[in-house]
């Protein structure tokens, strides 16, 4: 199968603190990958690496066979992308903010039957004409959620895109990703919990103190340690021991 | 004790959230460097006395403090949007009345305790520390040092706690604000225009200062002590408010910029300016005060070298105040936003540049109308050439030194004094240019070869930058 995600002795420090440590990945088309590990595991400055926005210390990277550290936009331009963090600018409204961001990606066709498409599958056309600053932290995620697939990538690399969400929200963004993979793209999806992972990933990487402990099929971590979660803490629990 | 608790921890709140802003030393430099300019300012003292009366200057210079204070006291209250951009969903101990155990009067309380001593210190005592270095060099009597560091500290007061009962009223009745500040201006005009009632009847501060009578002290206190305690008694957290819609103003301005090369960046920055607090024509208040103080320093330049020609040197004055209109631009905005699209820093300034470019159009209006009362229309084109190149090359200077956050990194000692030392030399060469003839400030122009280098580097330097900090 085609690696849509490689990289090699990928690493990264800020200060004292080594967030990613000679990590190699390689991820292939059509899988939902997910990257777990625990609080400041370096699961998200994994994903800034992956999509161009912070430059390794060492190593390099291919997303979608481009040269991430050659064509760090040409990167962020195939991809769809969810920061962990970062809010939708304050004084746009929900719509033209995703307005904004077709803009951005250059996109001219289809936009507003796109969009029309987000706010009614993620069931928040109710405040298309608010401020982004105004709207509760669920529906900022949606917007998030909806500007990364806006495009239509074929790669998404997505950092915790469930959180702040209801369960109902959170089974209807389960099920697209789910078809969204059937489709042949691909999922690169960050989060520490792991039934999400357990329910919808197809392999897994587990971080912990940025150096990357496991990295292969859900299933047979599963054989080995009875569930993903055993398998975690056990992986998890062996790495603090050793260091 | 709680207070004093909350007090305290907000002291060091704000000191840290300034140290990681601007860097420890960079901001601890910063009193310093207030010193420095207020010693230079003052030692100026002399020329401006010769030409502007000495009650005026004191006046100016006590409201300019009782203003500052509420801009201080503005922000605090109601600056957390632009912290939420720093620092993403900032939930700072003011903010934490839900979380604490604590009322929202103590929580308010310790706020303004910690306003009125952080910003004294910074903001109040190194000014009146660089005129007093500058008396005993003019010969000034020293009594008169801590006669200003009393009635400047009270003017900061009264402006402060003047924005904290004003924030109060806002938040239960934007109306009854509305009133108010109606009443203000016109008892003010009533009074000082009309009646010709001295502004220091109106302002205890600034009567404290001329006649330092116990009783003027004493009303002073009383004044900012009842302002604050009606502002941190009645205060009100909640802020009802039925939750505002907003047609779609995005793509039709995309419709009118289209023939630009970002035009979704420029009306993203127009829609930010309209939207958030004061508006558009903020930007058009923010020019009335600098052009002030231009016109202040025009009478002074005049004065001094009765050679120069007005027209120019506003031109060249205008240019330098032109680049607040970047400030504007990046104040509530960075690249965090953008870092996940197929964009680099340097794309995204060079669209605040674009804007910039399009706003530029309120300068060059105001040097038309300045042009036509001074009389001087024949040499509004080579003016507009110096403004032109002088404004293009004063905001390559901010952009090469602070990228998209020049709101913070300006108020780093070290960049704040590369930026002067940049622009004051250029204005000081087109100023003397133009001293043989006011037609060869058109010289100026020529700025726009090194504003065109330095834009360049500056993309490069904050497109590297991003990757690295973030």
């Amino acid at each position: 199968m085609h690696t849509v995600i490689s990289t090699t002795d990928l690493s990264k420090t800020y200060g004292d603190v080594t967030a990613a440590k000679s990590i190699d990945l390689h991820v292939a088309e059509g899988e939902l990958f997910g990257l777990l590990g625990p609080n400041g595991s370096g699961k998200s400055t994994t994903v800034k690496l992956l999509t161009g926005q912070i430059r390794p210390d060492t190593g390099s990277m291919r997303v979608l066979d481009t040269d991430v550290l050659a064509d760090p936009v040409g990167v962020r331009a195939k991809v769809g992308i969810i920061p962990e963090q970062e809010t939708p600018p304050s004084f746009l409204t929900a719509e033209e903010y995703l307005q904004f961001a077709a803009h951005i990606r250059g996109l001219e066709n289809g936009v507003e039957e796109q969009i029309a498409f987000w706010f009614d599958l993620l069931e928040f056309g109710e405040t298309r004409d608010q401020l982004c600053k105004d709207l509760s932290r669920g529906t900022r995620q949606k917007l998030m959620f909806a500007q990364a697939f806006l495009h239509e990538p074929r790669l998404a690399i997505i950092d915790e895109p469930l959180i702040n969400l209801d369960p109902v929200m959170q089974r209807t963004i389960k099920d697209y990703l789910t078809d969204y993979v059937q489709a042949g793209n691909t999922v690169f999806l960050s989060t520490h919990i792991l039934s999400i992972a357990e329910e919808i990933c197809s392999s897994v990487g587990i971080l912990h103190r940025g150096a990357l402990r496991y990295q292969g099929g859900i299933d047979a971590l599963r054989e080995e340690h009875a569930s993903l979660e055993k398998a975690f803490l056990a992986l998890v629990r062996t790495s603090g021991m050793e260091e | 004790m709680v207070l004093f608790t909350l007090f305290a921890a907000m002291l060091k709140e704000e000191w840290r959230v300034h140290s990681a802003l601007f860097g420890h030393l960079g901001f601890a430099l910063m009193p310093f460097t207030l010193v420095f300019f207020a010693a230079l300012g003052a030692l100026m003292l002399p020329v401006f006395t010769l030409h502007i009366a000495t009650g005026t200057l004191v006046s100016v210079t006590h409201l300019a403090f009782g203003l500052m204070g509420m801009t201080i006291g503005a922000f605090g209250l109601m600056g957390r949007e632009a912290m939420n951009r720093r620092f993403g969903q900032a939930s700072m101990i003011a903010y934490a009345s839900r979380t604490l155990p604590v009322s929202n009067r103590a929580i308010m309380a310790g706020f303004f305790a910690k306003e009125t001593l952080y910003y004294f210190c910074f903001w109040v005592l190194p000014p009146v520390a660089g005129f007093g270095i500058a008396s005993i060099v003019l010969g000034i009597p020293l009594h008169w040092t801590p006669i200003f560091l009393i009635s400047l500290g009270l003017s900061f007061l009264f402006g402060l706690s003047a924005v904290f009962l004003l924030s109060t009223i806002y938040a239960h009745s934007r109306r009854a604000l509305l009133a108010l500040m109606g009443l203000i201006a016109a008892g003010a005009v009533v009074t000082l225009g009309v009646a010709g009632i001295p502004v220091q009847a109106l302002f205890p501060p600034l009567a404290f200062f001329f006649d330092r009578s116990a009783g003027s002290l004493l009303l002073s206190l009383l004044a900012s002590g009842a302002m604050a305690f009606a502002g941190i008694w009645f205060v009100k957290v909640e802020y009802a408010g039925a939750t505002q819609h907003y047609p779609n103003s995005f793509r039709p301005l995309i419709r009118t910029l289209s023939r630009l090369h970002s035009p979704h960046f420029v009306a993203k920055d127009l829609l930010d300016l309209k939207r958030s607090e004061g508006g558009l024509g903020k930007i058009l208040f923010s020019f009335l005060f600098p052009i002030g103080i231009i016109w202040l320093l025009l009478e002074v330049l005049l004065f001094i070298l009765p050679g120069l020609n007005a027209l120019a040197v506003f031109a060249i004055l205008l240019a330098a105040f032109s680049t607040t209109i970047y400030n504007w631009l990046t104040e509530f905005d960075d690249f965090a936003p953008y870092a996940f699209f197929p964009v680099t820093a340097g794309d995204v300034i060079r669209a605040k540049l674009q804007t910039y470019l399009l706003l530029n159009l309120i300068p060059v209006a105001t040097l038309v109308i300045a042009a036509a009362g001074f009389g001087q229309l024949d040499h509004l084109l080579p003016s507009l050439l110096a403004f032109a190149g002088l404004s293009a090359y004063a905001v390559a200077v901010v952009v090469y030194c602070a990228g998209l956050q020049p709101n913070i990194l300006l108020y780093n000692t070290r960049t704040l004094l590369s930026f002067i030392g940049m622009v004051a030399p250029a204005m000081l060469v087109l100023i003397f240019v133009s001293l043989p003839d006011p037609r060869l400030v058109a010289a100026g122009c020529v700025l726009v070869l090194p504003a065109v280098l330095l834009i360049s580097r500056g993309e490069r330097r904050w497109s590297e930058e991003e990757q690295r900090l973030s």
